[in-house]
Order: structure tokens, then C-alpha cells, then sequence
């Protein structure tokens, strides 16, 4: 059996038709911002997973897996540098990705 | 170049509406992920941090005018105006969307391309020297024998679902500039006693968690028993290789837990026993596809240019250009021109619709319209005329792609690495960056001459860091990026292993710590010693010292 990841977590899976990032939020909905996914721990890790599978279904979003989230200010961000990237986009191309704007790839 | 028949028009056409198929079906949930994921890395198709990410094969690094231009359409039209030239001579795009991706295929398949075999355990696109056909140090061209291995192994029943995938390079010059020691099979032609032209074959070499440098199982196959032999190897790897464990399951695996030896041995058993049915390539085909290579029509010039010299002596830049990124044409009069896609603080192998299309224009007006990809990340103009060298350098010039640092330390092998691939451990492109920028004088750079720095991002070792004179290896540790420093790699004919110097550094350490190898080597050379040359001489200690003393 898998180990359960320890400590708080945020959900992130991609989006099926552009392959974008995307972070199950605190409303049930997918959300290319981080700040806005929600966030369990411990024994609250199984329902939240079960929750973003149903939503993940529905909306067209694949491999939802838990990322390891940190607090900041009010709110959490993805703790690792992989998943900071992934909420950004590259580090080198700052003019590509969510970093320009959440909704970039609409302008 | 080589040109369709009507069998491959058709096999590409009818995959890429196969494809179209399963994407529509994926997209209306007829397939599950779990289903779609192997039928689109079939095609090419990976899902990585950002995006989905096509990998598109440019077979041997050769392509004509038209397919660059397309290639430059593609990143125009379904991506985001760049591409990405690899070290196994294709091409990346970073941001194709799911629903475009069979629409990208028939744009491909219109101008001759695919994305089949970029992905999955079967045999990869094959490989070979950038200089083929154009350069006077060969024995023959091999990219005939590349593009009839290219037939024999696409869509080949037996050798599709392999224990993993499976690469073969291929060089038909003495000077290995395919790194063929660093693949599963390793192909250098040959000539034996008689004339008669040949192959020497080198099996189990690879990078990964494991490098390994292949070792050769025989000395001489005649042409005729090439693909019979190829046959005999993959089939005693299919049936022997691993299977339990992804890590363990390359060939090279095999042959160094058999033995060479022993491999050998079974290869050559299993040739015995099937080589009295051979592989009956048709006479007729073998002419056909050597036609399409055939020496290119260039008329004999002088191999001096006035104007050249002139230029030559009044700027320093062209000068430069001259010394590192032109060498000689096997035809007097003409050279091959590298065209650099390593601009000082750029990104490594990227180039923009805008430059694409630019060396398009480029190669048709100076190279026959013919351009090759390098396993360097850089692009050749194979057929150019000494002459029209002060024309063309200020054409690339104009476009950023004048860099005259083909073969010197910014001159940098780097992966996608943590900026793009999800595999990746640590950013290699940023690294890239910022020794390319401390290393930004053009007099400095000469003064140090031929250096090879390649980064990879993680263990995979897609940015060739085993082989590389100065080999950086980004690793993950509790979630910061650091940087191993390797010395001593090489991946030419005189194939090395780079060696970990001693403990990592962060992003801002390597770079220091680089320029400190740079300088114990620049104290230490003797007269004419390339960089390679001192480290093989005085050993690692010197740098260890200067490195971790400074550090």
C-alpha cells in the first residue's frame, strides 16, 4: 500500500485538452491558480482525493496527484520547486505561462 | 535527400488518421487516460510540466528547405513561435494542445515527417554525423544505411515492444562526431583488406543512471549483412533483456551482466542460424534510396576568396565565425557552416519561426537548399561556397544567429530540464545561461578553445553530461536544486566517462566553480593541449584541490 504523504497537501492534475496545470480549488472547481486550491492533511487526504476525482471526470482533468503545499501569508503555494514551476511556467520564458496572467493563453 | 515512395506516403497518412481517431475518441471519453497514454507516445506525444510537449524526428539530422519552413508553420501556427532542436537531432514543441496535435501530424506528413519512433521502447530515430555526405573524412556516406535502418525498424512487429527503448547512431568517418559509443548500437563503416565496405558494431553503450560506453562485438559486417546482424542483436536483446525493472532493462544492461564476450557469442549464433534467410533488401531499392544521397553537384572553386581573407583580417567577429563554426567541404572551394543556436544567455537548440524560416531562405540561396541538425543542438548549412561566407554571416548576424562559439565553452549541450520536462530533477537552461554570460568574451573563449560543457537536468542524462569535458548534473536535494560537476567525459571516438569531482553546488557555485576549472586548466596546459588533453594528463586532483579549496 502506498504511503500516505505526510503533512499538508494541495491536489494537481492537468488539464486533458492543453495539458496545463491545474490545482483542485476550495470550490470544487479546477483553478490554474494555486492560491486558490484547497488543502488536507492526514486523515482528510482520502476524502479530498475522492472529491477531486469526481470533479477531475467531469472536467476533462487527468492524473490528479498530491503535492506537498506550504503556507504563505493566507495562503498556500505548492512547496516544491517542480510544482512551482508547473503553477508558473518556465523560469526561463518568463513571457509563457501563468506567470504572465492566469488566463495567458486567452490573450 | 530522400523522398517518399508511395508506401511510406501511405503508412504516415494512414497513422496520422489513426490518430485522429483516437484523439477524437480520447476526447469523448470512448478511451480512458490509462488507454490514450500509449497510443499518443506512439505518436510523439508527451504530457510534461506545462503543456503536452510533440517531439517530431528529423531522421539522421537532414532536412530539406520545405520541412524547415513547415517546422517553422507549426511553431507559428500551434505553438508558441519556437521549437526546440534536441540532442538526438529532432525537434520539441512545448505547447501543442491535445486537439491540434493531428492536424500538427498531417502538416508534418505533407512535407515527408513524422513523429514516429520519438517515443516508447522501440527503435528510435536513428542517428548519425552531422557532416555526412559532406565531408571529406568519411569512408562513405552513411546516411543510406541510416535511412534503411529507418525502414527495416519502423512499425518492425517483432522489435516494437521492446524491454526499452533503443537507439543506433551511425558514422561513416573515423572522427565520431555521433557519439556512437554512447548508444545501444554503435555503427562506424568500415573498410576491410579487400575494399569491401563494412560496418565495425559496438553494442551496449548508454548514459542514464548507468553509463556505460559500448563495447565492439565485431569488427567487420559486410553492407549486405547489416540488417540481418542488427536483427540477430535486438533478438537476443528482446528475448534475454529485462523486463522487471525499468532500470536495469537497457541492453547495455544485458551485455555487461553476460559479458561481451558472451553477447557476442549469442549474436553470433543467432545470425548463423537465420542469416541463410536474409533480409532481401531488393538491389533496386538499395540503388533508389542511394540515389537520393548522391554526391551534390558542386563545382570545383578555389579554395582561397579574396574577399573572404579581407574580411577576415578587418573583423575580428568573421574571424572568429572562420575559425570555429566553418570547416572544409569534401568539394575544394566550398565548407560546411554551423550555424550556432547557442546565443550568449539564450536557450540552448531553441530557435523562432522567424530564424527558422531565415535558414530555410538560407540554405536555398547557399546549401541546396539542405540544412542538418547537430546531437549538438546547433544547425548546419552543408554545401556553401567559400565565397559566399561574408554574405551569409551577415545574413545570420542580422538574426542573432551569428554566434561564432561552435565548439568552445558556451558552446553548451543543455536538456529542457526543470523549465519544461516532468522527469527533471533541477533547471540545466538557467545554468546554461549564466556560464555562457561569464564566459562572454570571444578572445577569452579562443584563448581556451575547444571545451565541451553539457547539462542535464536529472539522471536521465538527455543534456549528455557522462560525455562531456565539463559534465553538470542537476539533482534534487529535499526539494533545492544542486549541482554535481563531472570532469572528463568525451563522446567521440575516444569516448570517455566523466567523473564526479566531489560534493554539488547551487546555481550560483557551479558557475564559480566551472570558471575554477577553466583557470587550473589554463595554468596547467602545455603547448597546443586542448582542455581534455591537461585533465587526462594531470588528473583530477589539481581541480579538486583548486575547486573545493575555493569553495
Amino acid at each position: 500500500m502506498a504511503k500516505k504523504p505526510v503533512g499538508p497537501q494541495m491536489i494537481l492534475a492537468n488539464c486533458l485538452r492543453e495539458g496545463r496545470a491545474l490545482f483542485f480549488g476550495r470550490d470544487g472547481a479546477w483553478h490554474a491558480e494555486p492560491a486558490l486550491a484547497d488543502v488536507a492533511e492526514g486523515d482528510g487526504l482520502d476524502a479530498l482525493m475522492a472529491k477531486a476525482r469526481a470533479f477531475a471526470d467531469a472536467n476533462n482533468v487527468i492524473d490528479p496527484v498530491f503535492i506537498p503545499a506550504e503556507q504563505k501569508d493566507d495562503h498556500y503555494y505548492p512547496a516544491h520547486i517542480k510544482h512551482v514551476m508547473q503553477a508558473k511556467g518556465p523560469s526561463v520564458r518568463p513571457d509563457l505561462g501563468y506567470q504572465v496572467s492566469p488566463d495567458w493563453e486567452r490573450r | 535527400m530522400y523522398a517518399y515512395d508511395p508506401y511510406d506516403k501511405e503508412i504516415v497518412n494512414t497513422r496520422v488518421e489513426e490518430f485522429r481517431d483516437q484523439v477524437n475518441r480520447r476526447l469523448s471519453g470512448e478511451l480512458t487516460e490509462e488507454e490514450f497514454r500509449p497510443l499518443r507516445l506512439m505518436n510523439g506525444l508527451y504530457l510534461q510540466l506545462h503543456a503536452y510537449m510533440l517531439r517530431v524526428a528529423i531522421p539522421y539530422g537532414t532536412l530539406s528547405s520545405v520541412q524547415m519552413r513547415r517546422l517553422a508553420l507549426i511553431a507559428r501556427k500551434y505553438d508558441k513561435g519556437y521549437g526546440h532542436f534536441t540532442t538526438r537531432q529532432n525537434i520539441q514543441y512545448n505547447w501543442p494542445k491535445l486537439v491540434d496535435t493531428p492536424d500538427i501530424l498531417l502538416d508534418l506528413a505533407d512535407v515527408e515527417m513524422h513523429a514516429i519512433q520519438t517515443s516508447g521502447n522501440c527503435i528510435r530515430n536513428v542517428t548519425t554525423d552531422q557532416f555526412s555526405g559532406a565531408t571529406a573524412d568519411e569512408i562513405a556516406d552513411p546516411r543510406p544505411y541510416a535511412e534503411l535502418i529507418r525502414q527495416w525498424s519502423t512499425f518492425h512487429p517483432e522489435f516494437s515492444f521492446l524491454p526499452r527503448k533503443f537507439k543506433i547512431a551511425i558514422t561513416g568517418a573515423p572522427s565520431d562526431r555521433a557519439a556512437v559509443k554512447w548508444h545501444d548500437i554503435g555503427l562506424v563503416v568500415r573498410k576491410n583488406d579487400a575494399g569491401d565496405i563494412g560496418f565495425e558494431v559496438l553494442v551496449g553503450g548508454g548514459m542514464g543512471r548507468t553509463p556505460v560506453i559500448a563495447k565492439t562485438i565485431r569488427d567487420f559486417i559486410p553492407e549486405a549483412d547489416l540488417l540481418g546482424y542488427l536483427e540477430a542483436i535486438l533478438r537476443v536483446y528482446n528475448e534475454q533483456g529485462r523486463r522487471d525493472n525499468k532500470y536495469k532493462a537497457r541492453i547495455k544492461i544485458l551485455v555487461e551482466a553476460l559479458g561481451s564476450d558472451t553477447f557476442a557469442d549469442l549474436v553470433e549464433k543467432e545470425w548463423q542460424t537465420t542469416r541463410h534467410h536474409p533480409i532481401d533488401v531488393p538491389e533496386a531499392e538499395i540503388k533508389r534510396i542511394e540515389a537520393f544521397f548522391a554526391p551534390p553537384p558542386l563545382e570545383v572553386l578555389p579554395e582561397q576568396d579574396p574577399a573572404v581573407d579581407e574580411l577576415a583580417a578587418n573583423n575580428f567577429l568573421f574571424h572568429a565565425f572562420l575559425k570555429n563554426n566553418v570547416r572544409p567541404h569534401k568539394v575544394p572551394g566550398h565548407v560546411n557552416v554551423t550555424i550556432s543556436l547557442k546565443p550568449h544567455g539564450g536557450i540552448p537548440g531553441d530557435a523562432t519561426d522567424a530564424q527558422m524560416d531565415l535558414v530555410a531562405d538560407l540554405a536555398d540561396t547557399y546549401s541546396l537548399g539542405e540544412i542538418r541538425v547537430s546531437h549538438e543542438q546547433n544547425l548546419i548549412l552543408p554545401h556553401v561556397a567559400r565565397r559566399d561566407l561574408p554574405e551569409l554571416y551577415e545574413a545570420l548576424s542580422r538574426s542573432g544567429l551569428g554566434t561564432a562559439n561552435v565548439g568552445l565553452i558556451s558552446d553548451i549541450i543543455a536538456c529542457p530540464g526543470l523549465d519544461y520536462c516532468a522527469l527533471a530533477n533541477a533547471r540545466s537552461i538557467p545554468i546554461a545561461q549564466n556560464l555562457a554570460k561569464r564566459f562572454d568574451d570571444i578572445t577569452r573563449l579562443q584563448d581556451i578553445g575547444e571545451l565541451k560543457v553539457k547539462i542535464s537536468g536529472c539522471i536521465n542524462s538527455c543534456g549528455h553530461h557522462h560525455a562531456g569535458h565539463i559534465g553538470i548534473l542537476g539533482v534534487d536535494r529535499k526539494g533545492e536544486e544542486v549541482y554535481q560537476l563531472l570532469l572528463g567525459g568525451s563522446g567521440a571516438e575516444d569516448a570517455s566517462k566523466a567523473q564526479i569531482l566531489g560534493p554539488g553546488f547551487d546555481e550560483n557555485g557551479i558557475v564559480d566553480a566551472v570558471e575554477t576549472v577553466v583557470a587550473v586548466y589554463l595554468g596547467e596546459r602545455q603547448d597546443g593541449e586542448k582542455f581534455l588533453e591537461t585533465y587526462r594528463r594531470i588528473g583530477a586532483d589539481p581541480f579538486k584541490e583548486a575547486v573545493y579549496e575555493a569553495h
